[in-house]
């Protein structure tokens, strides 16, 4: 892994000064206050912002704090994503269409070091950024619904990271792979439209990396079949590694791809 | 003198193009050799296949049995740096992919700045540089881990007048340290720091040489006579045996086997009585032997 912690520190500096570091955990941030706040307040906004009229009733559903979390981490799966992957997706791509990559590759470096460090800055990113929605939407439930058990809410933020490297690893290997527009296209197709199935098939389909987000909420409902957990995690981690060195390799094999 | 680089019959095909059609040569240390020849030559496509980037359809690049990525140093014609670091970030992160220890990388980069003058933009931001300083600090990150092949594409060609004097100059001061190999159609340039020439045209490699032997088999070597007014030139060119071709106030005489010799010529111009401004033997610039060799069919 020839240069790795200098290409390191290269990705810190982008990632660091163009502010990724601030704004997309903010965003997911906001995201997270979101569900808690506005399931909370439903009634009281309504009656100031609808014309509800005199005498109108209306059943809310009874949620508790999981239902709210669940729904947080709908947020994160539509517009968090969404952020994530378009922040990053043409960080290999864009770099050979605009010539920059030139000066890197004309060097001894090694494709997996420049692979890594990528996706462990936008791992980072991505850490920070659930660690910020997580705590956002968990402190809003705390406070107005009712409070986790440690030990599981960890769990589920853990189970939910292994899912977010899994969205890294497509997104990083679609932009090794092919030009920003099919990259970004083709990551995105994979992740939501995996996301779209899996709500039609997913009763049937138990064992695959997008049913991650749902089995981490279902760990603190205390409702998961184990065995459907777990392999899930491995298939997804090894579909992770694969797409990693898949990536790494077509990388070094789009050398050409650059603009000199 | 020894061989540094040794190039053997490198062809680049593009589908059913040929861009690049088995060229071959070599260079000797510490020399510089200019590649020039007009666009879509392949130049550019020349100097990515020597710097590893693009892949040979045949042939060989062979640096003098050392590792070749490691210990060249590569400008492209058109450089484009990360925005967000500043220059001595980048010059020092670039010696440091190249295998040089990270407190001799600091300390060599910002010799390497000074030495291509941006010593008061250290830390400035790339984003904010001119044209100029970015090819400085494009020479920079090319020879900061002291390569022993350095290949520039069109190094000066986007520069003004000024940025493109101060660049030569510098790329004159590294001709003691290290091989360069650019890629130019500045031919001024060319003749300027050359030792030797390779000519490519469609491809192909059709004149190589050194400067004066290239010079040797294209030059059509003539007198120049300047008058002070047209018709002079004009009746001079007309009277005298020596078959001169008016043009302007000027009248040109090819030299054929030495034939006439400039004593010949001053005995026919003193004995007529026209003005004469300027007497001189004229050999073919640069620029000349390259509109004959790539028009040449």
């Amino acid at each position: 892994m020839n240069g790795f912690s200098v290409l390191l520190q290269k990705e810190f500096r982008e990632a660091w000064r163009s502010w990724k570091f601030l704004w997309i955990p903010l965003v997911f941030a906001l995201l997270g206050m979101t569900d808690p706040l506005t399931n909370y307040y439903m009634m009281d906004i309504l009656s100031a912002v609808g014309n509800v009229p005199e005498g109108f009733e209306m059943l809310m559903p009874e949620l508790g704090p999981a239902d709210l979390l669940q729904a947080s981490i709908g947020q994160f799966q539509t517009i968090g994503l969404l952020v994530l992957m378009a922040s990053f997706v043409g960080t290999i791509s864009k770099e050979r269409a605009n010539g920059m990559a030139t000066l890197m590759y004309v060097r001894p470096i090694s494709f997996r070091a420049y692979f890594m460090s990528k996706f462990v800055v936008m791992s980072t990113v991505g850490f920070i950024s659930i660690v910020a929605g997580y705590s956002a939407s968990v402190y809003y439930i705390a406070v107005l619904y009712g409070t986790f058990e440690g030990a599981t809410l960890i769990a589920s933020i853990g189970t939910y990271f292994v899912w977010l490297l899994f969205v890294f690893a497509v997104t990083l290997m679609m932009s090794a792979t092919f030009t920003s527009v099919v990259a970004t296209a083709g990551a995105f197709v994979i992740i939501f439209v995996g996301q779209i199935m899996v709500a039609f098939v997913g009763v049937f389909w138990t064992v695959t990396p997008w049913k991650l987000p749902t089995y981490g909420v279902q760990l603190i409902r205390g409702t998961m079949e184990m065995s459907d957990y777990w392999w899930s995690l491995a298939v997804t981690l090894v579909i992770t590694i694969v797409c990693m060195n898949i990536g790494v390799l077509t990388m070094k094999k789009n050398v050409a791809m650059t603009k000199i | 003198m020894t061989t540094i680089l040794q190039v053997t019959g490198l062809t680049k095909r593009f589908a059913e193009k040929t861009v690049v059609d088995a060229i071959s040569f070599t260079l000797e240390e510490y020399t510089s050799t200019a590649l020039i020849g007009p666009n879509g030559a392949g130049k550019t496509t020349t100097l990515s296949m020597l710097t590893g980037l693009l892949k040979p359809t045949i042939g060989n690049v062979e640096l003098s049995g050392v590792d070749l990525r490691a210990n060249i140093g590569f400008l492209p014609q058109y450089p484009q740096f990360h925005p967000w670091l500043s220059a001595l970030e980048f010059t020092e992160m670039a010696a440091r992919l190249n295998g040089v220890p990270s407190k001799k990388a600091k300390v060599d980069a910002q010799k390497t700045l000074e030495f291509v003058g941006l010593e008061n933009a250290l830390n400035k931001k790339i984003a904010t540089f001119s044209g100029g300083m970015k090819q400085r600090l494009g020479i920079s990150q090319a020879i900061v881990h002291k390569p022993k092949l350095l290949l520039l594409d069109e190094p000066v060609s986007a520069l003004d007048p000024v940025g493109r004097r101060e660049v030569l100059d510098l790329l004159k001061g590294l001709q003691q340290e290290t091989t360069i190999l650019y890629s130019t159609h500045i031919l001024n340039d060319a003749e300027e720091m050359t030792d030797q020439l390779l000519f490519l045209r469609d491809g192909k490699l059709v004149e190589q040489g050194t400067l004066r032997e290239v010079r040797q088999r294209f030059d059509e070597p003539r007198y120049v006579v300047e008058f002070s007014t047209e018709e002079e030139a004009r009746l001079f060119a007309s009277h005298s045996e020596l078959f001169g071709k008016a043009q302007g106030c000027y009248v040109f005489v090819d030299i054929q086997e030495e034939e006439p010799t400039m004593q010949q010529l001053l005995q026919q111009l003193s004995a007529c009585p026209y003005n004469v401004r300027k007497v001189a033997r004229q050999t073919a610039s640069l620029e000349e032997i390259f509109m004959k060799v790539a028009k040449r069919v």
